[in-house]
């Protein structure tokens, strides 16, 4: 008995060390992220429109019926990368995530009060100046963003006021670009 | 012998209350990391890159990418407000006052978080498409055939949770993380069961 009183502190110290294991360990064991599912769904700067959501398919778990999502898996280890959409409505979200799940920044349309937006994803490393020098003639009104990983997602939400507007915001979110080129984008043909 | 046996359920001790009290942590919440109000409850750092363990290890496991909280708010909602659990046999009344956010939606799902196949194609109202009173206050009724406003169906489904996101919550600064919305959460009241 007396060894009982005396292995129960440890047994406490050890139980505090597995739920802090646990808790930190896992986000690297979770099966079927986000950005697993993403990548089996298009190339690396590439935009790709999900479908939308559906009582037979979700591209994501519990995605919401009335938005419509486009996605860009972006990998900038060999430069920036370039986003340009239209922005229907002050509602529209662009969000920016790490590959685990991060969203490190955020931009919505009424924060923009224009319709249309150009980024430039980045590396905090890289001098914005230098990437801006080269464009800035040829896009007005550009927004650097940092990322603070090599790697990672870019979602453009655009929630629909309504069944009926469903055609007009797919067809916007289809002349989205996400691409290497840094110029010459501002038609895309598609 | 009775030592190696004192240390084996020392150890069984441990591992099941190290990994069952993180279990519960995630999947439940806890007052450091989630609010409860009424049927609906939230995590309120979600998707920031500054969250504590707990809100990330959640995040993980649900394979969503969620808005960063700053800037949006997802209230989860699987009881009425009696705190029976939401089912497909029964129906219920949903009345929400306006929400001052930029839009909002409120979507119903199944337990598992499919939407719920319907004739109507109606999955979810938002604060555009939704038909008010002419004070703004609003009333969705969650029913499994067809009522008359705004009907939410909820055909073949066991149970049935719902979610509520807020995108671009006004009043919300970091320090209250949009709890002034809170306030103005709908209430969930059973009306009735087949």
């Amino acid at each position: 008995m007396r060894l009982f009183w005396l292995v129960l502190p440890i047994a406490l110290v050890l139980a505090g060390l597995i739920h802090v294991a646990a808790v930190l360990g896992l986000p690297y064991v979770a099966p079927r992220s986000a950005w697993e599912r993403l990548s089996a769904l298009g190339e690396p700067n590439e935009m790709v429109i999900l479908p939308a959501a559906a009582p037979e398919h979700q591209s994501l778990p519990m995605m919401a019926p009335d938005v419509r999502y486009a996605v860009c898996r972006f990998d900038i280890s060999e430069g920036p990368v370039r986003l340009s959409t239209q922005i229907l409505d002050d509602f529209w979200v662009i969000a920016f995530y790490t590959p685990g799940g991060q969203n490190f920044y955020t931009i919505s349309g009424g924060e923009l009060k224009r319709n249309k937006i150009e980024i430039v994803i980045s590396t905090k490393k890289e001098a914005i100046f230098e990437i801006g020098a080269n464009i800035l003639d040829d896009i007005d009104d550009l927004i650097v963003v940092a990322s603070p990983k090599r790697e990672g997602v870019v979602m453009i939400r655009a929630p629909l006021s309504g069944p009926s507007y469903a055609l007009r915001t797919e067809l916007a979110l289809k002349r989205a670009t996400c691409s290497r080129k840094l110029t010459g984008l501002d038609r895309p043909a598609r | 012998m009775r030592s190696l046996l004192t240390f084996i359920t020392a150890f069984v001790l441990a591992l099941s209350l190290g990994l069952g009290s993180a279990w519960y942590m995630i999947a439940n919440g806890s007052p450091l990391t989630t609010g409860h109000i009424g049927s609906w409850s939230v995590w309120y750092a979600v998707g920031n890159p500054d969250a504590d363990p707990y809100t990330k290890a959640y995040l993980a496991r649900t394979g969503r990418l969620p808005i960063t909280s700053t800037s949006a708010l997802y209230y989860h909602a699987s009881e009425d407000e009696s705190g029976e659990p939401l089912i497909s046999v029964c129906d219920y009344v949903i009345d929400g006052e306006p929400i001052d956010a930029a839009w909002w939606s409120l979507a119903a799902y199944t337990g598992a978080g499919r939407l719920i196949p319907n004739k109507a194609g109606r999955y979810s109202f938002n604060k555009n498409d939704i038909i008010r009173r002419p004070n703004g206050d609003f009333r969705i009724t969650l029913a499994s055939s067809a009522r008359s406003g705004n009907w939410l169906p909820t055909a073949d489904s066991e149970e049935i949770q719902l979610v509520l996101r807020v995108y671009g919550p006004r009043n919300n600064n970091n320090a209250i993380k949009g709890r002034l919305l809170e306030r103005f959460l709908p209430t969930i009241r059973k009306a009735g069961c087949q």
